[in-house]
């Protein structure tokens, strides 16, 4: 096989692309929270946004020791629970757009 | 669509039928994944910009309609991304033909369909 590394590196990469994707989503979710006359609806759905931006980078780490495996270990749960925070992020859209 | 649904929470389950493949091939299906995660982020930024970016459309809530109907469709490529990499995997643990499948046809048909509405309300503004 040659250069063994190159598959998990651009896998590592593209979950990293996945999350930099992400937090520009948090970023706009967020974004009525710093508008003049902000109420507590806005800061619960930023707050929302962040914590699911958290939980996304924190699927990523843990997925990262399967892909620095000598053998690297297909992804499992990780994919599921990415899945399900990105359908999230869709709800937190549509909360945003009621208010 | 959704028939591997129960695949997604037992994650043990795909991991006993057939053979497990060259991880490489498993590894470009999890990217692949990230793919079609990507895509419905950026459907979902859309939805958001559209809905605090746009001006008032003159069409009585249009502006809302288009936000919600990207945001459920970034929804949807998320759900359906996460359905096609269960599907593609057992597919190669069992050495069958990958999974076809109708949805990036259906998603670039509606995205173009929504930007031709764009564009007809943009010229409704500017000729009326």
């Amino acid at each position: 096989m040659r250069d063994p590394g190159a598959a998990p590196e651009r896998t590592r990469l593209a979950w990293r692309r996945t999350g930099m994707s992400a937090a520009a989503v948090a970023l706009l979710a967020g974004r009525p929270a710093v508008h003049p006359g902000a109420g507590p609806a806005e800061w619960l759905i930023a707050g929302a946004a962040m914590g699911g931006w958290a939980a996304l980078t924190a699927v990523a780490l843990h997925r990262a020791p399967g892909l620095r495996a000598r053998t690297p270990r297909p992804a499992g749960r990780a994919i599921r629970a990415y899945a399900l925070i990105t359908v999230a992020f869709a709800i937190i859209g549509g909360l945003v757009v009621m208010l | 669509m959704f028939g591997g649904l129960l695949q997604w929470f037992d994650p043990e389950s795909a991991h006993t039928e057939g053979t497990t493949p060259d991880y490489r091939f498993s590894l470009a299906n999890e990217r692949t994944f990230l793919a079609w995660i990507r895509t419905g982020l950026a459907l979902i930024a859309g939805g958001l910009a559209c809905a605090q970016f746009l001006p008032p459309l003159p069409i009585a809530r249009l502006r809302e309609i288009i936000a919600i109907a990207l945001l459920v469709l970034g929804g949807l490529v998320a759900l359906r991304a996460v359905d096609h990499w269960a599907r593609a995997e057992r597919a190669m643990r069992l050495g069958v033909d990958l999974p076809r499948s109708r949805f990036p046809a259906v998603l670039a048909i509606t995205v173009a369909i929504g930007a031709v509405v764009l564009v007809g309300t943009v010229l409704h503004r500017v000729l009326a």
